[in-house]
């Protein structure tokens, strides 16, 4: 077996990615019950989002500019550029969106949600698409990592790591 | 305190707001950017890469604005309906956009 630091940052990365989305849906779901008994829980999770999307940013940021142009030469000589010319390009920018968001959710959150109807609607948006962005990110990861694969497949190893 | 016509806080107002704004500024930099290279070149001197520079600039508004939308209580006075609105269009047309860019360039 043969792990290297790149791989170990890469799934640092996604992995992060996740638990920061997931993290965003388990505010979505404790501000749609909000009560003054989960006040405290919500304002904790997101935080974790927050931290989680920090990480994910770090993560990612060191791979994508120590690592990724390897696979970005491979990719662009194989039979899917556009996993790098277009999935690649709005990913990297993309990533800000949920970025901001997650910075946002701990102020957000810090209202009383249980007693404010318009506070509570701003977070359930705002979780809502930390959610969609981060998904829409997860599956762009995965067309890059394809990208990856089917070069190899074609011979395109010369150019890579 | 009517539940249902309650305010944002005035923190929650003012950077819900300025998340709006960084998430429009960053796509449109993204943009010019891209299409502009000596821009492209300057920012890869500022912080190693431009990427690194367009994540600091972001995180810089996004303080900055809120700091500023949250002290003025400019944001506090816009109805949370058109907030919350302005945020998730924000948003869409945002991530839309680039997609569209990098489509199309």
């Amino acid at each position: 077996m043969n792990i290297t630091s790149s791989d170990v940052i890469l799934l640092a990365h996604s992995t992060f990615g996740v638990l920061g989305t997931l993290a965003a849906v388990w505010v979505f779901v404790e501000a749609l019950n909000a009560r003054a008994e989960n006040a405290k829980r919500i304002r904790v999770v997101a935080w974790i989002a927050a931290l989680c999307m920090i990480a994910t940013w770090i993560f990612g940021g060191y791979w994508y500019i120590h690592f990724y142009p390897a696979d970005r030469a491979m990719i662009l000589k194989g039979p899917w550029p556009f996993a790098h010319t277009l999935f690649m390009e709005t990913k990297e920018h993309l990533f800000f969106i949920p970025l901001i968001l997650s910075f946002y959710l701990p102020i957000g959150a810090a209202d009383k949600l249980y007693e404010n109807a318009n506070a509570r609607k701003m977070v359930l948006c705002v979780t809502m698409l930390i959610v969609l962005s981060g998904l829409s990110i997860e599956g762009a990861g995965a067309v890059i990592n394809h990208g990856v694969k089917v070069a190899l497949l074609h011979g395109v190893a010369g150019s890579g790591r | 305190m009517n539940i249902e016509s309650a305010k944002l806080g005035r923190s929650s107002a003012g950077f819900a707001m300025s998340a709006a704004i960084t998430i429009l500024f960053s796509t449109v930099l993204a943009c010019v950017k891209d299409a502009y290279k000596p821009l492209n070149s300057f920012m890869n001197s500022v912080a190693w890469h431009n990427w690194i520079t367009h994540g600091f600039v972001d995180v810089i508004l996004f303080i900055a604005l809120g700091i500023i939308f949250s002290k003025s209580g400019l944001a506090e006075r816009i109805a949370p309906r058109r907030l919350i609105s302005f945020l998730a269009a924000s948003v869409i047309v945002a991530g839309l956009g680039l997609f569209v860019w990098y489509a199309l360039f």
